[in-house]
């Protein structure tokens, strides 16, 4: 079996036009590589919500998903946790395992 | 009468009632996107190729002058009422203000369908006055809420301004209405049947789709209030006969006064969200677009247009 290497995985759900501002946290906070997956809808406190493109992409959510080391994570973390209500983000942080260490 | 056996219209209120019947009746987002871009761009071409062919005039310019007044004055107006008897704070006052400031490229081009039909269609340079108008309620809006709202400044302007000066719809119309501009008639005529042809049917579907998120949206409205689907309606009524009677005042004919007026009439649901999202994310972004878009949309569709184009025929011939 592959050695693997503990990281961290850190997962923004965002409005599509905040998502530029995660990407400058993610960058300046050290989290060199990521994802920006797609979503159909969802439920939350705030009701239902849809993707909608028609209205400018106000109504779409997206996920930022980057896996990191620690210290990246945490950092990107602490930029963050002051934002979540005002931006209305969820922010998750998970442990995986990686195969290529260096590109993490 | 005629305005309610336009197939545009009856398209919408199928998607009304497939919309409330919750049936599965859906175009797929990249296509109702494609969609918007398709129009934005036919209208933006038509518009650009009809000035081309008539010209520049004062009534251009006044047209233009009046669509920057309307949409600076209104988002004010609006703040206050919103504040006062809406009951709203301050900032989501100020993003609920910029979006009626603002236009609807949707409900224009509706409109423009909707007064071709009845004979009495608006000039190619409205299409300027639509683009122009596009903005400055964003500008506006921003001013209230660092002003009575939020003290904080955007923390990005570069990025505001990018956002709000090139967001995609702007940057379409603006740039295809020059297009059809340089091109002219002659250039414009061998791309005619993939912009003309086609642009009825697709704003039928379109309108149809349109409506559709318009229901979902009003189905899950959490924060609206009688008082605030109340301005949702008399706004537009007011704003719409306010800008009908200014385009006769600065000598309009009765389709431009009557599309200046529904301009006037109709809030952004494409261009100011995302902007308001960007500038003010405090603001309750579920609260902006519902009245926009589930309420003043739909009404403007089917009631507002009949009675802007009546009053522009009215004070405009009479």
């Amino acid at each position: 079996m592959a050695k693997t290497f503990s990281r961290k995985r850190i997962e923004v759900l965002v409005d599509m036009p905040l998502l530029s501002r995660i990407e400058k946290i993610a960058e300046v906070a050290g989290v060199k590589h990521f994802t920006i997956l797609p979503t159909r809808g969802g439920g939350g406190t705030e009701g239902r919500w849809f993707d909608d493109r028609i209205t400018g992409g106000a109504g779409t959510k997206v996920i930022f998903s980057a896996v990191t080391s620690e210290e990246s994570a945490d950092s990107m973390i602490k930029v963050l946790e002051p934002l979540l209500d005002e931006y209305g983000i969820v922010v998750y942080r998970s442990d995986v395992e990686v195969i290529r260490s260096g590109k993490f | 009468m005629e305005t309610f056996t336009s197939p545009v219209i009856l398209f919408f209120v199928l998607g009304a009632l497939a919309a409330f019947l919750r049936s599965d009746l859906t175009i797929p987002e990249a296509i109702a996107k494609g969609m918007s871009l398709y129009l934005m761009a036919a209208i933006g071409l038509k518009g650009g190729v009809q000035v081309a062919e008539a010209g520049f005039s004062t009534e251009l310019i006044a047209a233009a002058i009046a669509g920057l007044i309307l949409s600076c004055a209104i988002p004010v107006v609006m703040f206050f009422t919103l504040t006062g008897f809406g009951r709203l704070d301050a900032t989501n006052a100020a993003a609920v203000a910029a979006h009626y400031g603002s236009v609807s490229v949707v409900t224009f081009v509706t409109g423009t369908e909707v007064l071709t039909q009845m004979a009495m269609p608006s000039a190619g340079y409205m299409v300027a006055v639509l683009a122009l108008m596009e903005t400055p309620a964003i500008i506006v809006g921003l001013v209230l809420a660092s002003r009575f709202g939020i003290h904080r400044a955007n923390q990005d302007r570069t990025e505001l301004l990018r956002e709000t000066l090139l967001n995609g719809s702007v940057v379409l119309l603006t740039g295809a209405f020059v297009i059809g501009l340089i091109a002219g008639k002659e250039g414009f005529e061998p791309i005619a049947p993939v912009f003309e042809a086609g642009f009825r049917g697709i704003l039928c579907l379109f309108l149809r789709d349109m409506c559709r998120i318009a229901a979902r949206r009003l189905r899950e409205a959490r924060s609206l209030t009688g008082r605030l689907v109340f301005l949702a309606i008399l706004f537009p009524v007011a704003n719409g006969l306010i800008g009908v009677a200014l385009g006769a005042l600065i000598g309009l004919d009765v389709g431009s006064a009557a599309a200046l007026g529904i301009l006037a009439a109709s809030a952004s649901y494409i261009a100011v969200p995302a902007a308001m999202r960007l500038a003010l994310p405090q603001a309750d972004s579920g609260l902006y677009l519902t009245l926009s878009l589930a309420v003043t949309f739909p009404f403007n569709v089917i009631a507002g247009i009949p009675i802007y184009a009546w009053f522009a025929a009215t004070i405009v011939t009479g």
